[in-house]
């Protein structure tokens, strides 16, 4: 009985201090010209909840440990200030409070010599620093619009790429292969990416009233955009593997199982996705799971990490094998670094491995603007430029698509034009089938490695070279 | 190929492990873990404030004074000023780019910060006068009513221990 009377005599007086507190606002407001807070409630019961807390900080926490040469825990009007040494300056992050307040930048508050709290020589007053919060704000909003747009322009770009491949490797059958197989996954799981990701943005993040409702949906949707983005990854590490596999662990590959790349492609991505959903759900229940604020999402980005940290392993690998290789040809040293270069730049955006010599935002405000607007170049147009390369710019794909304009050519055109067309066709076919020999056999399929100088090229000298070897 | 395949899962298991122990969890709150862990299992950090916010009559609910009541508050507040910066990782570039949308978003309600508040004129004064009639809020039915009243010795007591602060 005793005990519950203290406990509503604490929460009486509390109530007291936190309804004086809200009091005094208004009457502050009231003398002031530019009233600030009375448009909208939120940034007051902010504050107000604020003072409420520190309040009850400041009387509960005992002041047994204090030293005489200390400033005292204060509440400055915004902020809650412990007690701090003399001569030592406290730090703490921006109150969100308004619009133009950037959170991540901090405010200052001098404990000068004499264990007083500096004091501002204009204004004879108590001041704390809050200037620096909204220095860089406009800039902010700036750049993150421009992430915003570069992200949709790419993951649009992307898309359409991708869709086109896509489609030219489903058409033409005789592209297909395991490689390709492959491929098409990875392609796949670029599209999925991009369209949940260009959904996510648009639909959700850009969305407040979505956040504020906070229905189950946009949690929904924010698991698959995880796990299709760990697909896309975990797609990618598949690519190294086959690979790998294919130049480095076996160079007579017997048919590869891709049921084990199946599982770790679409599979394996749902065990970070859901453990980080439920997770999320009991640690750190934010609106639609939006927050990046939480180092939860580490259980997403620590298996992508360590998925592309293989990669870079098996790229290195590869590398290494395919200098041995060419070595063994003695072809000339400068060409033969040229292909490895050549092979390393075509494999890396493949592989992912763009994010893994890039792993860790800096510091600095300009530096990690800087980083910004790198990793989001490289993230969302990876789709476009692993488009271009692997399917575009294939020597295969390219050949077949001029056979089949040259068939389309001979069987609808009747001009003379068309003649020395056709011509030209019959050459390159005639070109294209010397080139076809040099070509070797996995799986049963025939795979045409006239790649043009990409890393087809490189791995059917390898082929060849190591048939000999 | 099955044991790289066998090694690799088993990495990633680990890591996304060692990462699901570390989470946000300070050493100085480790102790104190599992009785915080009872308390705000279920608590949902923004949409309390979006709550509060919504139902601006009563911005302080019953169940916030039942949480700051209890002994290990403080490791509370802590918590929500002391938050982690979250994933420096390059590939969580789209995450911070989402929050940040979202952030503006939520930003449009409100004002810029008043100028003169931030001035030399501006915060870090405090000592404030008591007024002579104050309103008092009492637990009714599950909501809290403003009772007025006038100063009585436990405003002294408070205001004595203001003064030492």
């Amino acid at each position: 009985m005793y005990v519950s009377t203290c406990v509503h005599n604490v929460v009486t007086l509390c109530f007291q201090f936190l309804v004086r507190a809200s009091m005094e606002v208004n009457e502050s407001q009231q003398q002031h010209p530019n009233n600030v807070y009375h448009d909208i409630g939120i940034t007051r019961n902010k504050i107000v909840t604020a003072q409420f807390e520190c309040y009850q900080k400041i009387m509960k926490d005992n002041t047994n440990g204090r030293q005489d040469s200390m400033c005292n825990r204060t509440w400055d009007g915004w902020l809650c200030w412990d007690d701090t040494q003399a001569g030592v300056t406290s730090e703490q992050q921006c109150p969100d409070y308004f619009q133009d307040f950037d959170p991540s930048e901090m405010v200052t508050k001098i404990c000068t010599e004499s264990g007083q709290w500096f004091v501002h020589p204009e204004s004879n007053r108590t001041w704390s620093n809050y200037t620096r919060c909204t220095e860089h704000t406009n800039e902010g909003i700036v750049t993150a619009m421009n992430h915003f747009y570069l992200t949709l322009i790419g993951h649009g770009l992307s898309l359409i790429s991708l869709l086109i491949s896509l489609a030219i490797f489903f058409h033409f059958k005789s592209l297909s292969c395991q490689r390709i197989t492959l491929h098409k996954n990875l392609f796949f799981s670029f599209v999925l990416n991009s369209v949940i990701t260009i959904i996510w943005l648009t639909a959700v993040a850009n969305n407040r009233e979505l956040v504020q409702r906070n229905p189950v949906s946009c949690k929904v949707s924010q698991f698959i955009h995880l796990y299709l983005f760990g697909c896309n990854y975990f797609w990618m590490l598949c690519e190294g593997i086959y690979l790998h596999t294919l130049i480095v662990v076996a160079v007579f590959a017997e048919k590869q199982h891709l049921m084990w790349y199946y599982l770790l492609g679409w599979g394996f991505p749902l065990i970070p996705a859901s453990i980080h959903a439920i997770a999320r759900s009991y640690y750190y229940n934010d609106n639609c799971w939006i927050s990046s604020k939480t180092s939860l999402l580490y259980i997403i980005h620590g298996p992508i990490c360590a998925a592309l940290l293989v990669n870079l392993f098996f790229l290195l690998n590869i590398v290494r094998v395919l200098i041995t290789k060419l070595k063994v040809t003695h072809q000339a040293e400068s060409s033969l670094y040229m292909k490895a270069v050549r092979a390393t730049l075509i494999l890396v955006p493949l592989l992912g491995i763009e994010f893994v010599l890039l792993p860790y935002k800096p510091e600095g405000r300009v530096s990690s603007e800087i980083y910004d607007y790198i990793m989001h170049i490289l993230m969302h147009y990876q789709g476009l430029l692993v488009a271009t390369i692997f399917c575009f710019f294939n020597g295969e794909v390219q050949a077949v698509l001029r056979r089949h304009w040259n068939q389309h050519h001979i069987q609808f055109g009747s001009s003379i034009g068309n003649h020395s067309d056709a011509l030209r066709s019959a050459s390159y076919t005639a070109s294209s089938i010397i080139e076809v020999q040099g070509c070797y056999t996995i799986d049963g399929h025939t795979e045409h490695l006239n790649g043009k100088g990409f890393h087809d090229t490189d791995v059917s000298v390898l082929k060849s070279d190591s048939t000999f070897a | 190929m099955k044991t790289i395949f066998h090694s690799f899962l088993y990495c990633c298991l680990l890591a996304s492990v060692a990462h699901c122990v570390e989470l946000e969890v300070n050493p100085e709150l480790k102790k104190r873990l599992s009785m915080w862990l009872g308390s705000r299992l279920r608590r949902d950090l923004e949409s309390v404030a979006l709550v509060k916010t919504a139902e601006s009559e009563n911005f302080v609910r019953p169940e916030d004074i039942r949480d700051t009541l209890l002994p290990h508050s403080s490791t509370d507040i802590n918590i929500r000023t002391k938050r982690s910066k979250g994933c420096a990782l390059g590939t969580c570039a789209v995450h911070d780019l989402a929050d940040r949308i979202q952030q503006l978003n939520r930003n449009r309600l409100k004002s810029d910060a008043p100028i003169h508040k931030m001035s030399p004129q501006g915060y870090g004064r405090r000592r404030r006068s008591v007024p002579e009639r104050q309103v008092s809020l009492r637990l009714e039915k599950g909501r809290l009513r403003p009772v007025w009243r006038l100063n009585n010795s436990q405003v002294h007591k408070l205001e004595a221990l203001l003064r030492r602060t």
